[in-house]
């Protein structure tokens, strides 16, 4: 008996000091910064010695009363929708297709495929975010390839003007058909636009065909310069589109592997009694991953109510608060210019509330719809 | 073969094309996926000057002047000292979780205690929080401890972070370890911190695997914590490091994208080894909810 007491105790001691570590870093990491945001968030702490430093008083809920009354938060709630739907209703499908594509066999050399398509996911959402933000920008390489292929075209068109001949001779009608073509951009470079088009080209001699073609084409070839990331109303698509590329990888290779654990055998017979392609995936393998497909919409939607790196290095929340989510507003609010700390804890609940609400909703959805594994 | 699967004529035009419209979705994602990267190292070796004419042609003459030398990328961005600091957060935080959460993870699972069930579900709510939503309560949190700009602080916050899906993992995983195992040490008379080193270690490798290879590459790239807990230099990451490529030296093409292959490379290389583990890893990862 008193062996039996002794293990007892050394079970109660054993079971502490293994659980008590986590607990304690637990404790410190998300549940003290929890209770500290839900005081803050009702005080008017604003910086200083939190202890023994300038006195500060709980003062209520007027902080969330300013809170929705701002239009920035509202916009930075209505960009992390937007990133909650590209997610779900984005980055889910199109990596449920492709590990559809791979697990059928419809496409040779799946390993090749999986690892290349999940690169994005092992890069810094810094280099990400720098790398993309460099692409779309105005004077960026997207903006080269696409004046390149224009230059090309216009050079082409130009060319045909001067009727396929080696050599050219400046004649009024050569000058109205170019004038013709390039339209109304010639009255923005010349004041006269007939007689100094055609002084213009009697600079060059008769052998100078291509070159005149060339500067022609320099000089009139409507050049196209990116400014999505400059532009208030459409800064967030080149953003959603980065997150679509970023992170449909990620869910393919996890789709893909529960579609392997599926029985062989009854999509072969399936198969054999004569339901096809699409059937298959319809009725076989997506019933089969659906509980995949939830857990998966509650990470994606956990992800992006919280995520901040990208749209940081991309657009820093610019132009003018335009991109911000909440965890870029939050920040901004609590270090940029005057800090109002009792604001930004507010908003911290406000994610941590909404990320609930948002996958209470999905949980809800798979009950209604039967979410059977 | 029986009747019912020869394909008709029409059949096999459709499985035709259904073979050629997804060879052509996968070669445009890859194409996608690889150039942006492949053009970024590209560009490394290009002066900035040839790159402001010529942003998509191969560079004519390959330097490496974008990285080395005193006003190169490595000098520039401390880089000597950036990687060492990302070795210990990720190697340090990874081995904290693994140890906390296998620890944990065998007293929840074969250690009957009624606080079991409170403590284990508070840590699985966890796993639908993210600790960037608590970057404000955190930064000052830091402050009141007196922590911040110090590594312990970095580490502990990365272990707290990874310790929700550590614990998850690694209580579900021994779970399935055979309880007799224990029971029958039990009356050998063993105490369990001996039954948890000799018998349950060893059989947690697979489990502490799957951790370490999601938390090496989430750690490693980790940005928006680090960036509250650290101002200091010679405390800052890769990230932290190579964002400031992105502020001030950002008209200075060739060396932000030095500094960003420098920064990317190291991962790279670790996918390039590890890669079946990472993707077996990742969807052992994904059973949140």
């Amino acid at each position: 008996m008193a062996r039996k007491k002794r293990m007892g105790r050394e079970e109660g001691h054993a079971y502490w000091m293994m659980v008590l570590p986590a607990v304690i870093v637990y404790l410190l990491v998300i549940g003290f910064p929890i209770v500290l945001s839900v005081v803050l968030s009702l005080s008017d702490y604003n910086g200083g010695k939190m202890f023994g430093g300038e006195a500060w008083n709980l003062t209520g809920f007027g902080k969330y009363a300013n809170l929705v009354a701002d239009p920035l938060f509202w916009n930075a709630l209505k960009n992390n929708l937007y990133i909650v739907l590209i997610s779900v209703f984005g980055q889910l499908p199109l990596g449920f297709i492709f590990a559809y594509i791979i697990y059928r066999k419809t496409v040779k050399w799946p390993n090749f495929w999986q690892g290349i398509l999940y690169v994005p996911n092992i890069i810094s959402v810094i280099v990400v975010g720098i790398l993309w933000s460099t692409i779309f920008s105005p004077n960026g390489p997207l903006g080269e390839a696409i004046n390149s292929l224009r230059i090309a075209a216009y050079h082409a068109k130009i060319a045909t003007l001067f009727s396929g001949s080696a050599t050219f001779a400046v004649s009024d009608d050569l000058v109205k058909r170019i004038l013709d073509f390039v339209g109304p951009k010639a009255a923005g470079i010349f004041g006269n636009p007939a007689a100094d088009l055609k002084d213009f080209l009697s600079g060059y001699g008769p052998s100078q065909l291509q070159q005149v073609i060339t500067d022609l084409t320099n000089m009139f070839v409507q050049k196209w310069s990116p400014t999505f990331l400059g532009k208030p109303d459409i800064a967030m698509l080149p953003i959603l589109f980065v997150i679509l590329w970023l992170y449909t990888g990620l869910y393919m290779i996890i789709f893909l592997a529960n579609m392997q654990k599926i029985d062989v055998q009854v999509i072969e017979s399936a198969r054999i009694d004569g339901a096809n392609e699409g059937q298959v995936g319809r009725y076989i393998v997506l019933p089969a991953i659906t509980g995949t497909l939830v857990n998966s919409a509650i990470l994606c939607i956990a992800g992006s109510l919280s995520s901040f790196s990208l749209i940081w290095a991309m657009t820093g929340g610019g132009p003018d608060h335009v991109t911000e989510i909440l965890t870029i507003y939050m920040f901004n609010r609590a270090f940029l210019g005057r800090p109002d700390f009792p604001l930004a804890n507010a908003i911290a609940l406000v994610i941590v509330v909404v990320s609930f609400i948002l996958i209470g909703i999905t949980k809800a959805v798979e009950k209604k719809f039967g979410g059977k594994e | 073969m029986s009747d019912a699967i020869k394909t008709t004529a029409l059949g096999r035009f459709g499985g035709a094309l259904a073979k050629v419209l997804s060879y052509f979705v996968m070669i445009l994602f890859s194409v996608m996926t690889i150039y942006p990267i492949f053009w970024l190292i590209m560009n490394s070796f290009k002066p900035t000057r040839e790159f402001q004419v010529s942003q998509l042609g191969f560079p004519l003459a390959p330097t490496i002047k974008n990285y080395l030398g005193p006003y190169g990328a490595w000098k520039l961005g401390d880089f000597s000292e950036l990687i060492p600091n990302s070795l210990i957060y990720t190697l340090g935080a990874t081995a904290g979780i693994i140890i906390l959460s296998v620890l944990a993870g065998f007293a929840f699972a074969k250690i009957p205690r009624k606080a079991t069930a409170p403590i284990y579900a508070s840590f699985v709510i966890g796993l639908l929080l993210s600790v960037q939503s608590l970057l404000i309560p955190l930064f000052l949190e830091v402050n009141i401890l007196g922590i911040y700009n110090t590594r312990f602080a970095v580490l502990l916050v990365y272990i707290g972070a990874g310790l929700p899906l550590g614990i998850y993992l690694a209580t579900e995983y021994i779970k399935g370890i055979p309880t007799s195992l224990v029971e029958s040490a039990r009356i050998d008379g063993a105490p369990y911190l001996r039954i948890f080193r000799s018998i349950i270690l060893p059989m947690t490798l697979p489990v502490a695997t799957t951790l370490a290879i999601l938390n090496i590459t989430g750690i490693w790239n980790e940005f928006a914590l680090i960036n509250i807990l650290v101002s200091k230099t010679n405390l800052k990451s890769l990230p932290l490091g190579m964002y400031r490529f992105s502020g001030s030296l950002s008209s200075d093409w060739g060396k932000q994208f030095a500094a960003l292959t420098i920064g990317t490379l190291p991962m790279l290389l670790f996918y390039f080894v590890f890669r079946r583990q990472i993707t077996q890893g990742v969807s052992a990862g994904a059973v949140k909810g």
